[in-house]
């Protein structure tokens, strides 16, 4: 290997992008507004979910009742119906996601002792959310019922509510969260979506500039010159891994600074990983082009299979955990998710090498892996 | 010019676009594998469920009680991996990601129950995930409280003496619309068609119409007796064919049959709707590739379209849990449309009748971007 000539490949690409001032400049700004806009608008808690209420009853009890979602983060009040059509139509439209039908006597039933119906209305359109609201209104109907039913036995038995609270309900649960107390994504998703842009970001770079030439020709200058392949490649993989380095700098800034991500981890340790990171990244760019002919192909496969990979199989918006068994392998032969535990280990957990390490050995085995591919079907000699 | 002549143009044109496609054996395979591999593993594969929920147990007590409580907590939903003695095993599976969460039972807790004494179950959650973790929490309240109050609570409180039969419970009657079952397949495999479709029809118009430029070639049909529309529009309508095609394909033979999905909805207005939004949303493609020059610059153009279209437009948050400017600023993405107007149809059953504003958001969406594109092919 000559280092010169991996320069003089390396400065030739660096002198065309930079020429291009287009291309450079959105190959900045394409990964600063994906962060901002995501990182904003982007949100995986279910929270201020829009309800209505048809109140039949209109009892001091049902308003209470009611009370419980209005008071909760969870639900977004939006107010009492008249008339059962109106929760068809609002529901069709997607203005509510959940209703609420308080029928007759409900205030009666519970007072004589009685089973009281209602009937709970949810939207099912978004599965994950819809399970989730599902849960928040069971666990609210649940908390109101167990305070009814001890008033209704203390007043029976004639014992304190107290009693009758250690009597029905003898084991209370004290939940603690660990990582992130507050339980919102809004902590844990501007450092994950580091992970996500890098992914889409970085290999577009190194397609482009290598099926460019394929698709120019201009290709056959290195075919016929006495560059390796070996040098040629990485002096092309050189000026898009570093500005692929700096977006990812940037990225860390906006996330800590912007949005203010809890750093707790050792720099060191994520410095590293995200270089191995970005590399892999780059380096699937550079697989995906000796694999195809034309821009448009390259282009466009590198689309679908990092878009896809980074939204349904590194597990920013999906947890690993909860994917099927089949998927979860999936995601266990791409490289983002384990970058994505690093990423929550230097974050989130505050913990370290002795954790993350085989996190880390994966990375560089998949770009030490991918680069020895794109090596070997990297040829000077085309078919065609 | 006559319409006959003019209908000839388009066909030749179109069919020269469908052989470009044609031989380029990489990306028509990869075609075909989004409508159909892709479309099928996002169904498949995403069960939104808990599912062998890993947790270690604390046992300080080592009881009867304790190991019944215990026991309650099975598979499909948790999984026990370790059953540890001190707190420093647990925080270290908690740390390496090895367990979701850490069940920790007291020292008395069966001295309590037995004497009628209230007792305190702890648990430490890894929140790193929402999700999963609120769903551990909901789910093992309500298995901590069940075996609270049957195994326990109902021998102690004097209840069979008293008479009482009924309890004044909230009996909630659920009922899911849209999606009775909450199948998630239907939901996780319709986004990734919209996904793939959105992705193709951006992105071939696009590439194609740049090529050209790239390579001079357009230089030919500008001297050909081709108007500015017969440039543009065979191209959007070849990956237009290309699309719905595939789409139909997606649809019948993959997501109806493997996924069972009912297709109650009006499926011609569905097709319809998916051939005005690949328009539109291949007009913003050809725009974006009349103002740059390389193939290069409008790769990076248009994936910073398409990314914030794909995560915005309500399949990962719903508008309504978005702030205000950003719901403001999604009207202007068609897949906000489409994705309103496909799935009423789908799920909600819904006609032109309730759909229009999408098709209406679309139509001026895709009218825009069309006259920008002419107005730049012009010149």
């Amino acid at each position: 290997m000559n280092h010169q000539r991996i320069l003089a490949v390396a400065k030739r690409e660096w002198r065309e992008i930079y020429r291009d001032r287009l291309f450079l400049s959105l190959a900045f700004v394409f990964p600063i507004t994906m962060m901002l806009a995501f990182a904003y608008g982007l949100s995986l808690d279910v929270e201020d979910i829009p309800i209505a209420v048809l109140d039949q009853d209109r009892s001091e009890l049902s308003r209470e009742y009611i009370h419980r979602f209005t008071d909760s983060r969870y639900f977004n009040f939006l107010g009492y119906l008249n008339h059962p059509d109106e929760i068809d139509e609002l529901l069709t439209t997607q203005r509510i996601r959940a209703a609420i039908v308080i029928p007759d006597h409900f205030q009666s039933n519970l007072q004589e002792g009685r089973p009281a119906p209602v009937q709970h209305l949810l939207d099912g359109t978004f599965t994950t959310r819809a399970r989730t609201t599902k849960g928040y209104m069971i666990a609210i109907t649940r908390a109101f019922e167990k305070d009814v039913v001890i008033d209704f036995l203390s007043q029976r038995l004639g014992v304190s509510p107290q009693q009758v609270t250690e009597q029905l309900a003898p084991i209370k649960v004290q939940v603690r969260y660990l990582y992130n107390q507050a339980v919102e994504s809004s902590q844990s998703l501007p450092p994950r979506l580091i992970v996500l842009v890098l992914l889409v970001a970085s290999p577009f770079l190194t397609v482009v500039g290598i099926v460019r030439e394929k698709e120019n020709g201009s290709i056959y200058n290195m075919y016929a010159s006495n560059t390796s392949r070996e040098e040629y490649l990485i002096g092309k993989l050189m000026p898009y891994a570093s500005i692929a380095a700096i977006n990812a700098l940037l990225l860390w800034a906006i996330a800590v600074w912007v949005f203010q991500a809890p750093f707790k981890g050792s720099a060191v340790l994520f410095i590293s990983a995200t270089l191995l990171y970005v590399l892999c990244t780059t380096v699937i760019g550079l697989v995906i082009s000796v694999f195809v002919r034309t821009q448009v192909a390259g282009v466009l496969i590198t689309a679908i299979l990092t878009i896809v990979g980074g939204m349904l199989y590194s597990g920013v918006l999906t947890p690993v955990s909860m994917l099927s068994e089949d998927n979860q392998l999936v995601c266990h032969l791409l490289p983002a998710m384990y970058y994505t535990e690093i990423v929550d280990g230097v974050f989130l957990r505050n913990v370290g090498l002795t954790v993350l390490w085989p996190n880390l050995l994966v990375l560089a085995a998949y770009t030490v892996l991918l680069l020895i591919v794109g090596y070997a079907k990297f040829t000077k000699r085309p078919k065609t | 010019m006559t319409f006959h002549l003019w209908l000839h143009r388009l066909r030749v044109m179109t069919r020269k676009e469908l052989l470009h496609l044609g031989r380029d054996t990489a990306l028509l395979l990869f075609i075909i594998y989004g409508f159909t591999i892709d479309v099928y593993m996002a169904g498949a594969g995403f069960p939104f469920e808990l599912r062998n929920a890993p947790f270690v147990l604390l046992d300080n007590d080592r009881s009867e009680f304790s190991r019944e409580l215990a026991g309650n907590f099975q598979p499909p939903l948790f999984q026990l991996v370790a059953d540890v003695t001190v707190p420093e095993m647990s925080q270290n599976l908690l740390d390496r990601g090895k367990a979701l969460a850490e069940l920790e039972i007291p020292p008395d807790f069966y001295e309590s129950l037995r004497t009628g004494r209230q007792t305190e179950v702890r648990m430490n959650i890894s929140a790193t995930d929402n999700v999963p973790a609120l769903l551990f929490t909901s789910y093992a309240e309500q298995i901590i409280s069940n075996y609270g109050f049957e195994t326990v609570g109902m021998h102690h409180s004097g209840l069979s003496e008293s008479g009482i039969t009924t309890l004044p419970v909230v009996d909630d009657q659920l009922r899911i619309w849209f999606n009775a079952n909450l199948e998630d397949s239907w939901f996780m495999a319709l986004v990734e068609l919209f996904t793939i479709i959105s992705i193709l029809s951006i992105m071939l118009p696009a590439a194609a119409f740049v090529r050209e430029k790239e390579k001079g070639t357009i230089e030919q049909l500008r001297v050909s007796p081709l108007s500015p529309v017969l440039i543009i529009v065979p191209k959007i309508l070849s990956m237009t064919m290309v699309i719905i095609g595939g789409t139909f394909v997606s649809i019948f033979f993959v997501i109806q049959p493997l996924f069972d999905m009912p297709l109650s909805g009006n499926m011609p207005l569905f097709f319809l709707v998916t051939a005005f939004y690949v328009f539109s949303t291949a007009g913003i493609g050809i725009a974006a590739a009349s103002i740059v020059r390389t193939q290069g610059q409008v790769a990076m153009l248009v994936i910073l379209l398409i990314m914030p279209m794909l995560l915005l437009s309500g399949s990962w948050t719903p508008p309504e849990a978005m702030p205000d400017i950003i719901r403001i600023c999604i009207i202007a993405l068609p897949l906000y449309h489409y994705f309103e107007a496909g799935l009423g149809i789908i799920f909600r059953d819904a006609g032109l009748g309730q759909i229009w504003p999408s098709v209406l958001g679309l139509s001026i969406i895709g009218a825009l971007a069309f006259q920008f594109g002419l107005w730049r092919v012009q010149r």
